[in-house]
């Protein structure tokens, strides 16, 4: 009798669980399909900030071309190039966010439609997030592709994939929580644009998107595997392109990780404890 | 001559303005000059990269290419320093605020191209200069003619640059969904960042002659190390008096396709 009471209960719960998981994974599907549809709403626009994006990656690529002309080693050469494909290509992946419409909405007391939601306001914006991603990164593909054919790059297969997913998820979570964080400042202040212009700026050049980190002086590199930055691409595609890299540094990534996300949860209750608006 | 007078005196009247308003955001000036000196580093220190796997960069040296790079700088900062407010045209339209600005008894492009001066700019483009000067005294042949070119070629491709930022503003007219047309402006120019020689011959002259951002860019610098031939010098100066006329063409052309969105 109580077997059967127990299978019951054991039942039900699995039942609640599926429905949750279920219900989750259905406001995954509609939050993406309408990030998508808000995209494809201003098509022009989409594929004209794609059009920004293969210019600047076309740059590097012509720029590196000249300055390896002289470099016997073409093993050296297809390295260079794959590293920088791969990068600006995760380089969407890990960066690709809507984050950045918090401190907007934030100033303008929108942000109240989203926390009256019934989603939690972190995972709302990651799903948001997920869909920009996804968006970015199959454009960024095919760009990758045009850029392999007119550079007649041979790309070097990845490699250490498991490993590299890992270090390439935690990049991601790192890159959200410091996005979450910079468009915070907005409960404080409507200068919002100004550390995000920086960190923009940051990110290009200390994450590898320009170069291979390792090509800095070895003190210099050092002290930048101490901050987060090369753990947002530099790392997860050194891996890709079967690098080995010492435990502690992978022991980094989760750090900045776990880090990044403490800080922006006690940053997001300070500042709703701070937010006031009225008029809505 | 009176008209011009007048002209400039709205034109400080703006400038006025615009110091102020950039005043008022103390902390915005912190994070825009910082970032921009970072950005101007970081890409310094990438050329000096470049170079130190290679000794030349299709053969530029290094105090050649970093006189090209600090030419795109100067160019770009002096042009943004005097064009702001074209970044801030697309809202108007878009609101409906354009039509008071038409209405206004002076010239609509006076207040679009020159309404919103970047005194900021004008901080960044004095170090500049300095640098500039400091690596063009690193070269070692440079003559009074070449000096004389370069400084027209600068002027030129200020006027060039002019025809792209009103083109811009016809594009916020004709394409309302368009919000980042002067970026895409910003990033073709950055193909001037580097000596144009890196790229290849077909896009060399794509954006030589189709876009004449080759003429803006890496026309003033060849002019210096005496590697301009007088035919383009003479080429460079139609180029930029043909897109201004047809820039001003587009811009008559977008203002009779205006229609009021807003109020």
């Amino acid at each position: 009798m109580n077997i059967g009471k127990n299978n019951q209960k054991m039942i039900n719960k699995l039942e609640k669980r599926c429905k949750k998981n279920l219900t989750i994974i259905r406001t995954l599907c509609i939050l993406v399909l309408v990030t998508i549809k808000e995209y494809f709403a201003y098509r022009l626009n989409f594929l004209l900030w794609r059009l920004r994006t293969f210019l600047n990656l076309l740059i590097i690529l012509f720029l590196w071309e000249a300055g390896l002309k002289s470099s016997p080693s073409l093993l050296e050469k297809q390295a260079f190039f794959s590293y920088l494909i791969y990068a600006v290509t995760i380089s969407y992946l890990v960066l690709g966010t809507r984050t950045t419409d918090i401190a907007g909405e934030i100033n303008s007391g929108a942000i109240v439609n989203t926390l009256l939601k019934p989603i939690s306001f972190f995972r709302f914006y990651f799903y948001k997030d997920l869909a920009d991603k996804m968006i970015n990164l199959s454009f960024a593909l095919f760009e990758a592709f045009l850029a392999l054919k007119i550079f007649q790059i041979k790309l070097l297969l990845p490699q250490q994939i498991v490993l590299g997913v890992i270090l390439l998820a935690n990049g991601i979570m790192i890159s959200f929580f410091i996005n979450l964080l910079l468009s915070f400042i907005g409960f404080w202040s409507r200068e919002v644009w100004g550390p995000r212009f920086i960190f923009f700026i940051l990110v290009s050049f200390l994450s590898g998107a320009y170069f291979p980190l390792n090509l800095l002086p070895k003190i210099i590199y050092l002290i930048l595997l101490l901050t987060p930055f090369p753990y947002l691409y530099y790392l997860p595609t050194k891996i890709f392109l079967g690098e080995r890299f010492p435990l502690f540094v992978i022991f980094l990534s989760f750090f900045w990780f776990f880090l990044t996300y403490l800080i922006t949860k006690k940053i997001w209750r300070l500042g709703n404890k701070n937010f006031s608006f009225w008029g809505r | 001559m009176k008209k011009i007078y007048h002209n400039l005196k709205i034109f400080f009247l703006f400038s006025r303005y615009s110091l102020r308003s950039t005043l008022d955001h103390r902390a915005g000036v912190f994070f825009f000059l910082f970032g921009k000196i970072l950005r101007f580093s970081f890409f310094f220190f990438l050329i000096f990269l470049v170079f130190s796997k290679n000794q030349l960069l299709n053969g530029y040296n290094f105090t050649q290419a970093i006189i090209v790079f600090l030419t795109f700088n100067l160019i770009d900062t002096a042009t943004q320093m005097v064009f702001r407010e074209v970044y801030r045209f697309r809202p108007l339209v878009v609101s409906g605020e354009f039509d008071f600005i038409l209405l206004k008894p002076y010239p609509v492009l006076l207040r679009l191209l020159f309404g919103g001066f970047d005194f900021l700019d004008l901080v960044v483009l004095f170090p500049l200069c300095f640098l500039f000067f400091y690596f063009l005294f690193q070269l070692p042949s440079i003559n009074l003619f070449s000096l004389i070119a370069f400084f027209f070629l600068l002027i030129n491709a200020f006027l060039i640059s002019t025809s792209f930022h009103i083109i811009v503003l016809a594009m916020g007219i004709l394409f309302t969904t368009v919000d980042h047309a002067i970026m895409i402006y910003r990033d073709i120019t950055s193909f001037g960042r580097f000596p144009f020689d890196i790229y290849r011959k077909s896009l060399r002259d794509f954006l030589t002659f189709i876009i004449p951002v080759g003429v803006m860019f890496s026309f003033p610098p060849k002019a210096l190390f005496g590697l301009l031939s007088f035919q383009n010098t003479i080429i460079a100066f139609l180029i930029s008096l043909i897109s201004l006329f047809l820039s001003l063409k587009i811009w008559q052309f977008a203002l009779k396709k205006y229609q009021v969105g807003g109020n």
